[in-house]
């Protein structure tokens, strides 16, 4: 009984953490989705000028470690407090890891998902495009009306492969930023609790438990979702329980 | 460093620049520099036990033996889901632990055993250096990314045309030969774009080795660019971080063209002869 106990002793002490990580990806992801959206247009863009820094915008975030790019992030905010910062009276927005967090991790997905929807934005049917011109629509009714649908059709199982990801990438902010007074997320606090008694056989995996559940309750979700974009076949396409997990 | 330059290259440089020269080459420079072999061991250690796991996992996953198709399926679909950092920093503690608790069984007393502390007794107790660390870093991102080159392989292995295998039986090959020379000659074509997608989530992991307390770049970064104070010369730099981790950065947007190439080469080389779209 005393395994059981120490099972469900953890999982409640860890259920508070995970809300942080839970936050993380939420204050996150949606300014990432939009910024992406235009990051995907420019990338696609006929101004070489716009299209090259777009391209390495998304190859630069693509090609490092989230880990580093965090360090970096907040080594530059607190290298510019005192100089910049402070006088601006913006050091406490700056300098929050609430804050700092979700911008880095905001600018990261940027990158990912700018990719995907590229790619999706590559093979939208061209006789689709035609026809909406054909029918004299503006570059915006295009858009709205023929491009995007289909976009977001084509991109979303890599999307939510994105999202799952972006959670785990949740996983460094906190190994990284600083951790103020009791606001631990996962890691955070299953390492407090293995320096407490050290044993990693029960903590690290129910933080893992928690981190598996909530990828799944994601990919749930983003699968009603995905059912819903396809309502119009006749029978929508199943998306797998178990996707490839690949970033 | 800077004097071992001859005396007309210094005059040329002249003492602004042989003064930065000689900063950027001196002792803790050089250990930075150096402990970019930590980085890259971690990376062929890992990609090497991953594409070694991937392979084992494709095989049971694909096996007619039950238990192996299950072990395989579990291995291959949970171990993504959970953060990569976090079997990192788990790995290298259960195994140290594991390790101990064998230990223990052999040095402690029973008495020392049944008093339900840990570690039992001090003489149980493992010390790990660097090199132990760094071993277990990369085998336990080897074990990470097994999972992920599993799926790719499996899926690769599954996409060689069954008509290929077919032929290669009509003309009289052996399972063997037709397991080597055809299915997995041909699997490659399919698993390289995948296995280059791994290798390049499994390089970018080994940002993480500081997390086991080895001295990499990320370390030597942070201790390089943190200011400076001594008392006799007052400070000698402001907080200079950001600047080594960008060159930090560019160091893995390198390694990342660098391991595009050599992916594409390597796709080139595999698809020579195979009448697929990608094929020259």
């Amino acid at each position: 009984m005393t395994m059981l106990d120490a099972i469900a002793t953890d999982l409640v002490l860890l259920a508070k953490p995970a809300l942080f990580n839970i936050y993380f990806a939420i204050a996150s992801i949606p300014v990432g989705f939009v910024f992406a959206i235009f990051m995907a247009l420019g990338k696609g863009s006929s101004n070489p000028l716009i299209s090259r820094l777009c391209r390495g915008y998304i190859y630069a975030f693509r090609g490092s470690p989230f880990f580093i790019q965090l360090f970096m992030f907040y080594s530059l905010a607190l290298a510019f407090n005192l100089s910049v910062w402070k006088p601006l009276g913006i050091d406490w927005i700056v300098l929050n890891p609430l804050i700092l967090g979700p911008a880095v991790l905001a600018l990261n997905t940027t990158a990912y998902t700018a990719n995907i929807l590229h790619g999706a934005l590559m093979t939208v049917p061209r006789g689709e495009v035609e026809a909406a011109r054909a029918f004299g629509m503006s570059r915006a009714q295009q858009f709205r009306a023929v491009i995007w649908p289909n976009v977001i059709r084509i991109a979303w199982p890599a999307y939510t492969n994105e999202v799952v990801f972006m959670f785990h990438a949740t996983a460094l902010v906190y190994l990284t930023l600083p951790v103020i007074n009791d606001q631990k997320d996962l890691m955070n606090k299953a390492g407090e609790l293995f320096e407490r008694d050290f044993n990693a056989f029960l903590h690290y995996p129910i933080a893992a438990l928690y981190f598996l559940a909530i990828s799944a309750a994601i990919f749930f979700v983003f699968g009603r979702v995905y059912r819903h974009l396809m309502r119009h076949l006749p029978k929508p396409p199943a998306m797998r329980f178990s996707p490839r997990w690949m970033r | 460093m800077v004097d071992l330059l001859p005396q007309w290259l210094q005059d040329f440089l002249g003492q602004d620049v042989l003064f930065w020269l000689g900063y950027f080459t001196n002792g803790k420079h050089l250990s930075w520099y150096a402990s970019v072999q930590y980085t890259l061991a971690a990376g062929v250690l890992g990609a090497v036990v991953a594409l070694a796991l991937g392979t084992l996992a494709a095989a049971g996953r694909n096996s007619r033996f039950g238990p192996a198709r299950l072990v395989g399926g579990i291995y291959t679909s949970v171990l993504p889901g959970i953060p990569d950092v976090l079997f990192f920093l788990f790995f290298p503690l259960a195994f140290e632990q594991g390790m101990e608790w064998l230990r223990a069984q052999a040095v402690c007393s029973p008495m020392e055993l049944a008093s339900g502390q840990w570690p039992p007794c001090t003489a149980a107790n493992l010390l790990l250096g660097t090199g132990e660390y760094l071993i277990l870093a990369g085998v336990s991102l080897g074990i990470v990314y097994g999972a992920f080159a599993g799926n790719v392989i499996s899926g690769a292995m599954n996409a060689v045309p069954r008509g290929q295998l077919e032929a290669a039986r009509a003309f009289g090959l052996s399972p063997w030969q037709v397991m080597t020379r055809i299915h997995i000659r041909q699997m490659w074509v399919y698993a390289l774009p995948g296995l280059s997608n791994v290798w390049m989530l499994l390089f970018k992991s080994t940002s993480l080795l500081s997390l086991l307390q080895i001295s990499d770049m990320v370390l030597w970064a942070d201790r390089l660019g943190a200011p400076n104070f001594t008392r006799s010369a007052g400070l000698v730099h402001p907080d200079w971080r950001w600047g080594y981790y960008l060159v930090l950065l560019a160091f893995y947007i390198l390694i990342t063209f660098i391991s595009e190439k050599v992916f594409a080469a390597l796709t080139r080389w595999a698809g020579r002869g195979m009448a697929t779209a990608g094929a020259v």
